[in-house]
């Protein structure tokens, strides 16, 4: 281990830099709490990379590259003056635009934009694609406001925000409160003022600029990353028993991939419980689902009923644990909700053979369970990598809107299939080079930053 | 609201009701009459105490059964304001009977306006809620003579003007005259209420049969006019005062045992009473009333008759005392030797018989005029005159006397009861547009609110403001309550049904009970023409009653009437108000019923058979849309207002509405502000799946048991039936939108666009029109539901239809939720932005996240701890109040806890609290919003940062935790937390149990 020119260890940089964060920024405390997540967790980084420290590499990193705040002037139904803020934090644009999406909520704060900006900066990093990071939005709710009072404020927004934005400076994409129906107005207001279509943000409708697969793209990432870990040892998805929990978007993509692949997943679920399908499911049955979930919009339990030897279990509120965790399996996909496996869950899930577990749910483990894993030693991606998927099928969408064609839906998986192997590649080597091969959360928390830390070096002081 | 009023063009405030002077030329023999009442109310109340069908008529005929010759006229004034105006003006008035509140102003502030006056009329009050009399020594001291509580008999009124002409006339009559009287000892309002009208009409049947024969018609006047006084006492003294004044003259007492004496409540006071009474006047029968059977030994000891307070055949037994103790006076069919061939209760009674006496007992009463006297000694004196002058002698036969004289009288009955809801003629009915009775009594609380909703809908000339829409109360036929009592006496089902707990054994003596013979052919004639599916529904007396919420206690049926023979339909008709009759008597009914301050013998069930709105489409038959409406919105959030109303609607019949399934909820005046709908998520969270229908398929033909025919169907057959084209938008998941319509390819949803947005009908425009005129007329919030069907069909054009109308109980309440009242340090929490409305006060159970735990890293953890403690509490049948910091389900745990309704779903009352530099938005919108909607929780927001409320943390830290987990405390109390919600000005607290 190199020695430091300070003779500090990493971690008093990085607590150095969270007292400075405190210090500047008062009143944001959801940023300083990301802010002492994340460095905490690259400590060991500044112990081996010592030329970050005195390039304040860490310094620079935690101070937004530019911040526009604006007035935000409509007037609603009833002929009322309305005012809201608008915000757009340009956090870092060391490896490619910024790009992070939009959020219309109430409680829309700097603070809050900074922590989600400050996090988009490393997740953009870590799909190895060209996307710098930032976050922006504003206080307006639209719950309760009609489509004509939304178009308003959208067109108010993007005529203050156009002046910031465009397809090789910012690229926004659709968050909380911002959809299709938000980024059409916003995409609309934009190319008037502009006079030119071009690809200034992501979550476009499908006949004018988006991209294919953005549904499928998170379950189908998943898969993809399991398979590549699978692959460090020699193993393939063929024939291995897949716990799937949940059973939306995420879920559902993620049991197709998973039968493409060869592999039988058994399980799926909603709110009220899950069902147990030892036999598989299959292409038909997945069939019955998408019609049951997206079009009927009704509860799982009725694959129980549509098919002979499925069982249904019931959720228990008042349980401390999910039976579903305790299926024997190879591979679980928890693609539900935020902390769906505790730790019991995560023993339950170790004693009952499982040896991969891919998150396509944004942290659905506890730390608990986390470190479980952990200590077991199995493959276990953290959703920051596993999940990217979604992440980078924006990523996609920039690069058809800037060559100007459009996709197939197999040209688009195949490049998610890439993109899924590379971060892959990326998270293993990192841990291996910190010392902890194996732990794909070491490597998730180390990759991103790396990549955008080194391009900072490299472009000098700016 | 006279018949020859002409077309009002807006609710007037003052306008005289019925008329006075049918009879004429008896001189008034009393010295104090009642001539001129100002009834203050809203025209609502008005219109059920008055213009309910006959109502008008019955209130009448029982005025002139009493006074035979005259019946005071009747005015009307909306609001207080207009009453004082009208008082000083007029100057006539006898007697004013007030509603408890009339917009502007309370009865007490009524009263003591008019008590500045000289002379001044006594003010009565006559109260629509229960809740209203909880204090009538405050009323008393007002000025207020007597205080009533309308329960659904419109023999209150002439009780109440009677009992107030005794109390003036009782020191002439008695006193000089020797009238006789009765002394009702009673101090509950609900009771007297109740018995008034009872005993006044047993009192008028005693008298008729006291008529001799042979008496002139003056002296039979005199003698209508003789009948027994009733003195109406509220404590011992009182009472003891009356029989020392008239105890020679007192033909009997009726006396609760316990009431006020020498100023304190005596536990026997009735017994004693008693005691006093025979000792002194051995022979006068006295009745003892008492809710502790154990008092019977008591009434029993001073030779007393003891009734049972609640006897659930209370009032019979009341009548049966009267009866036995006074006599009773029907039609005798008596042969010449005058043995006894039948008996006749009442004018229909007559009738009947009359198709079946033998005819030497026709000849021998006719004869003698014994029909013309009857009739006259019950003051039916148009057909009595009619009837004098034919002597047996003018007709060739008795048959001939025989026809003509069911003809006066059937033609007399029709005359009476000819009201805004016509008498059903088979040759005459519109089965498009009509709207008709079969058979007399009430209406019910739903007949009365369509006969009213239709009122006012022809009234106000609505229609001509939405050209090219049909805007009606659907085409039907209400059946009276009489009919009802028709089935229960005839076939002897009245006290098996109130005593009975084998429901199914009690329907099948329902099923095989027989309906009356007319009733039958008029049901029959209906059939003939009714050819579309009906809705066969309950409209009980007390259904309308605003506190007492009763939708879904009783039964609706829906049949597919589609047999050819009419015969089957009449069958299937009959079983359909079989079952209807039957859920009245059934266990859920009656629990109910128990909860309510009512007795079930009160009850009477009228039913409203309906055309169901809607269209044919392949074998199912639904409305486009159908829903229900309320004037008041507890949940607004701006810019609507609570004023602005609310409306949940879906696709289908209402079924999905009324039964809490997923629907859609907007503001009338703010189509386009959707809270629940204003993301992707939320749409597809709260959207509509399915819808229901009626079954014109085999299993609609068949038997009406249990919802039979109506089926759910998915939003596919709605889209192949057409009837998607109006409500449906399309989700697209690669567009992370949603489309207005249905002409892009993607799974269909439930979201009203067309007709909202795009307006292909004027839903929103007619259902705010409809509300603000019913509000109105009401005087106070209402409820609606309507049907819909919004596109032209056959030559047919859209249509609108009004299902039901009825008041929300809310006015009273937002004068006395006055949370101002409390102070900060009673109460646990208080904010200013609060939704939801009323009083909760029986709730023990907290559940609090402890303030300094709650962390976004732990939010989770937290939400499961949480749903365990509500399904533990919900398992134990226990609501609790639920205080947590942030927002309850927010997606971002940042924000609060991320939990899901079904983890907060025993919550009575959310409070989501701000904490330090941590501020709160509602979360108004979220989906589970349309629970909180839906079960009427209370939602308290408080951010005492911004000096937007506060919530004692420090207090509730010091409560001993029932149980504890991962920081969610669940705290129990001995004595209940009081909440207070004002849903006008959003204001609210919870107070602190008062032991606490």
């Amino acid at each position: 281990m190199p020695t430091l020119m300070t003779g500090t260890p990493g971690s008093a940089y990085v607590e150095e830099i969270i007292d400075l964060v405190r210090t500047k920024n008062p009143a944001e405390p959801e940023f300083h709490q990301a802010v002492e997540e994340v460095l905490e967790s690259l400590a060991p980084v500044f112990d081996r990379r010592p030329e970050y420290r005195s390039a304040r590499i860490l310094e620079r990193f935690v101070e937004p590259e530019r911040v526009v705040i604006f007035r935000v002037p409509w007037q609603d139904d009833q002929g009322a003056v309305q005012v809201n803020r608008g915000y757009r934090v340009q956090m870092n644009s060391a490896i490619g635009p910024y790009k992070g999406g939009l959020r219309f909520h109430p409680s829309v704060t700097l603070g809050i934009l900074k922590f989600l900006a400050f996090e988009q900066v490393l997740k953009n990093s870590l799909t190895t694609l060209a996307m710098g990071g930032g976050k922006g939005g504003s206080d307006f709710d639209p719950k309760g406001k009609s489509d004509a009072e939304v178009m308003r404020f959208c067109q108010s927004f993007m005529t203050e925000l156009a002046r910031h934005v465009g397809p090789d400076t910012d690229v926004p994409a659709g968050d909380i409160g911002v959809g299709g129906r938000e980024i059409g107005y916003l995409f609309g207001q934009y190319k008037r003022l502009r006079n030119e279509f071009t690809g200034v943000l992501t979550g476009k409708g499908l006949n004018w600029g988006g991209s294919l697969i953005r549904p499928e793209a998170t379950g189908y990432g998943s898969v993809y990353f399991a398979a590549e870990m699978l692959a460090t040892r020699g193993e393939t998805l063929e024939g291995k028993v897949c716990l799937v929990s949940g059973s939306g978007n995420v879920a559902q993509y993620t049991v197709e991939k998973l039968i493409q692949l060869g592999a039988r997943p058994v399980t799926l679920s909603d709110s009220s419980g899950f069902i147990y399908d030892e036999s598989g499911i299959t292409r038909e049955k997945l069939d019955f689902v998408f019609e049951l979930k997206n079009v009927r919009r009704g509860r799982i339990k009725e694959y129980a009923d549509r098919f002979s030897g499925v069982v249904y279990t019931p959720l228990d509120p008042k349980a401390g644990s999910n039976p579903l965790w305790s299926i024997p399996a190879q591979c679980a996909f928890p693609s539900a909700t935020q902390n769906e496996i505790n730790g019991v869950d995560a023993a339950n899930l170790l004693r009952g053979g499982v040896y991969v577990v891919s998150e396509g749910a944004n942290m659905p483990t506890t730390l608990d369970g986390v470190a479980r894993f952990l200590d077991a030693g199995i493959l276990y991606a953290p959703g920051k990598a596993s999940n990217a998927g979604g992440v980078a099928t924006s990523g996609l969408e920039m690069s058809q809107n800037n060559m100007r064609i459009t996709w197939t839906r197999e040209e688009v998986d195949q490049r998610l299939h890439q993109i899924m192997k590379a971060i892959h590649r990326n998270c293993a080597e990192t841990a291996a080079e910190f010392g902890t091969p194996g732990n794909y959360v070491n490597g998730a928390n180390i990759a991103g930053f790396l990549k955008v830390a080194d391009a900072m070096m490299d472009q000098g002081l700016v | 609201m006279s018949q020859d009023a002409g077309r009002p063009t807006g609710p007037p405030a003052v306008r005289p009701l019925g008329s006075g002077g049918r009879l004429h030329g008896f001189q008034d023999l009393s010295r104090y009459r009642i001539h001129d009442i100002l009834l203050v109310s809203t025209v609502y109340d008005a219109f059920i105490l008055t213009e309910d069908g006959q109502l008008s008529e019955s209130v009448l005929r029982r005025f002139l059964s009493f006074d035979a010759y005259h019946a005071p006229r009747l005015w009307h004034a909306a609001t207080g304001a207009d009453a004082l105006a009208l008082a000083t003006r007029e100057r006539r008035f006898d007697l004013v009977i007030t509603a408890a509140h009339v917009g502007d102003m309370r009865a007490d502030a009524i009263a003591r306006a008019l008590a500045a006056r000289d002379p001044h009329p006594p003010v009565v009050v006559l109260a629509y809620d229960p809740r209203d009399v909880d204090d009538p020594a405050a009323l008393a001291a007002a000025g207020i003579e007597h205080v009533f509580l309308w329960q659904g008999d419109v023999g209150i009124l002439p009780a109440i003007v009677k009992l107030v002409e005794d109390r003036l006339n009782v020191a002439e009559d008695t006193g000089t005259m020797g009238v006789q009287a009765i002394i009702l000892i009673e101090d509950n309002v609900r009771y007297y209420s109740s018995f008034l009208p009872v005993i006044y009409a047993e009192l008028l049947r005693h008298s008729q049969s006291l008529v001799p024969e042979g008496l002139n018609l003056s002296q039979k006047l005199l003698r209508l006019q003789a009948r027994p006084k009733i003195l109406l006492c509220r404590t011992y003294e009182e009472a003891w005062r009356d029989f020392t004044a008239y105890g020679a003259n007192v033909l009997g007492v009726i006396a609760d045992i316990e009431f006020a004496r020498g100023g304190a409540r005596d536990p026997l006071a009735g017994v004693d009473f008693a005691r006093r009474v025979r000792e002194l006047q051995p022979d006068v029968p006295v009745m003892l009333q008492s809710g502790a059977r154990e008092n019977a030994a008591e009434a029993a000891a001073v030779g007393a008759t003891f009734l049972y307070k609640d006897s659930p055949t209370l009032l019979h037994e009341v009548q049966r005392f009267m009866i036995e103790q006074f006599g009773f006076g029907d039609f005798v069919f008596r042969r010449p030797d005058g043995s006894e061939v039948s008996r006749a209760r009442d004018l229909r009674g007559l009738e009947d018989e009359l198709h079946t006496v033998p005819p030497e007992s026709l000849a021998y009463h006719a004869d003698r005029n014994h029909f013309s006297r009857w009739l006259k000694a019950r003051t039916e004196f148009a057909v009595a005159y009619r009837l004098r002058p034919r002597k047996l002698s003018d007709f060739a036969t008795i048959e001939e006397l025989r026809q003509d004289l069911i003809q006066s009288i059937h033609d007399y009955r029709r005359e009476q009861n000819r009201g805004i809801v016509a008498d059903f003629e088979p040759a005459t009915f519109d089965a498009d547009a009509g709207f008709s009775r079969i058979g007399g009594g009430s209406l019910g609380g739903k007949g009365r609110g369509l006969a009213f909703g239709s009122f006012l809908l022809e009234a106000y000339g609505l229609s001509s403001r939405f050209p090219g829409v049909a805007i009606a109360v659907p085409p039907g036929i209400v059946l009276g309550t009489e009919v009802f009592d028709r089935v229960l006496d005839s076939n002897g089902l009245r006290d098996a049904a109130i005593r009975s707990t084998d429901e199914r054994e009690l329907l099948a003596r329902f099923l095989a009970a027989r309906m009356p013979d007319d009733v039958l052919r008029d049901l029959s004639a209906f059939l003939e023409r009714a050819r579309y599916p009906l809705a066969v529904r309950s409209s009980s007396l007390l259904e309308d009653s605003p506190s007492l919420p009763f939708a879904g206690v009783y039964e609706t049926y829906m049949l597919a009437n589609r047999h050819p023979d009419v015969r089957v339909r009449l069958e299937r008709l009959l079983e359909a108000i079989g079952r209807v009759y039957v859920s009245m008597f059934g266990r859920h009914a009656k629990a109910y019923l128990e909860s309510t301050p009512y007795r079930l013998e009160e009850e009477k069930m009228a039913i409203v058979i309906q055309k169901v709105v809607g269209r044919p489409r392949g074998d199912r038959y639904y409305p486009d849309l159908a829903g229900v409406a309320r004037s008041h919105h507890a949940y607004a959030v701006p810019p609507l207002r609570a004023s602005d109303g609310v409306a949940a609607v879906a696709l289908g019949l209402g079924t999905a509405v009324v039964g809490g399934e997923p629907c859609f909820r907007f503001s009338p005046r703010h189509p386009r502000h959707l809270l629940q709908f204003s993301t992707v998520q939320d749409v597809l969270a709260n959207s509509q799946r399915a819808f229901y229908a009626l079954r014109l398929d085999d299993a609609g033909e068949r038997q009406p048991t249990e919802d039979f025919a109506l089926a759910q169907y998915g939003l596919d057959v709605a889209e192949r039936d057409g009837a998607l084209v109006s409500v449906g938008s399309t989700y697209s998941a690669e567009n992370d939108a949603i489309f207005d319509g249905i002409g892009r390819p993607g799974p269909r949803l439930v979201t009203f666009a067309p007709i909202l947005k795009h307006r292909v009908f004027p839903l929103a425009e007619i259902l705010a029109a409809v509300l603000e005129l019913a509000e109105q007329a009401s005087g106070g919030p209402v409820e609606i539901e309507f049907a819909a069907t919004a596109t032209p069909w056959r030559g047919q054009p859209p249509e609108f239809a009004l299902l039901q109308l009825r008041p929300l109980a809310l006015t009273r309440e937002f004068a006395e939720l006055d949370v101002g009242r409390y102070s900060d340090l009673s109460l646990v929490c208080r904010s200013s932005s609060v939704l939801g409305h009323g009083r909760i006060d029986d709730v023990r159970d907290l559940v609090v996240i402890d303030s300094t735990r709650f962390g976004s890293a732990r939010s989770q953890e937290l939400a499961a701890a949480l749903g365990r403690i509500n399904a533990s509490l919900a398992d134990a049948g226990r609501p609790y109040i639920l205080i947590g910091v942030g927002r309850f389900g927010s997606s971002e745990p940042t924000l609060g806890l991320p939990v899901q309704w079904d983890q907060i779903s025993g919550a009575r009352v959310v409070v989501e609290a701000g904490f330090r530099d941590f501020r709160v938005t509602p979360s108004q919108g979220s989906h589970f919003f349309h629970h909180l909607m839906t079960f009427n929780v209370g939602y308290f927001t408080v951010n005492p940062e911004r000096g937007e409320g506060f919530v004692d943390w420090d207090w509730l830290a010091a409560q001993p935790a029932a149980g504890e987990e991962a920081g969610v405390r669940h705290v129990r109390v001995e004595r209940p937390f009081v909440v207070e919600m004002n849903g006008r000005d959003h204001q609210g607290v919870i107070a602190k149990p008062r032991d606490g």
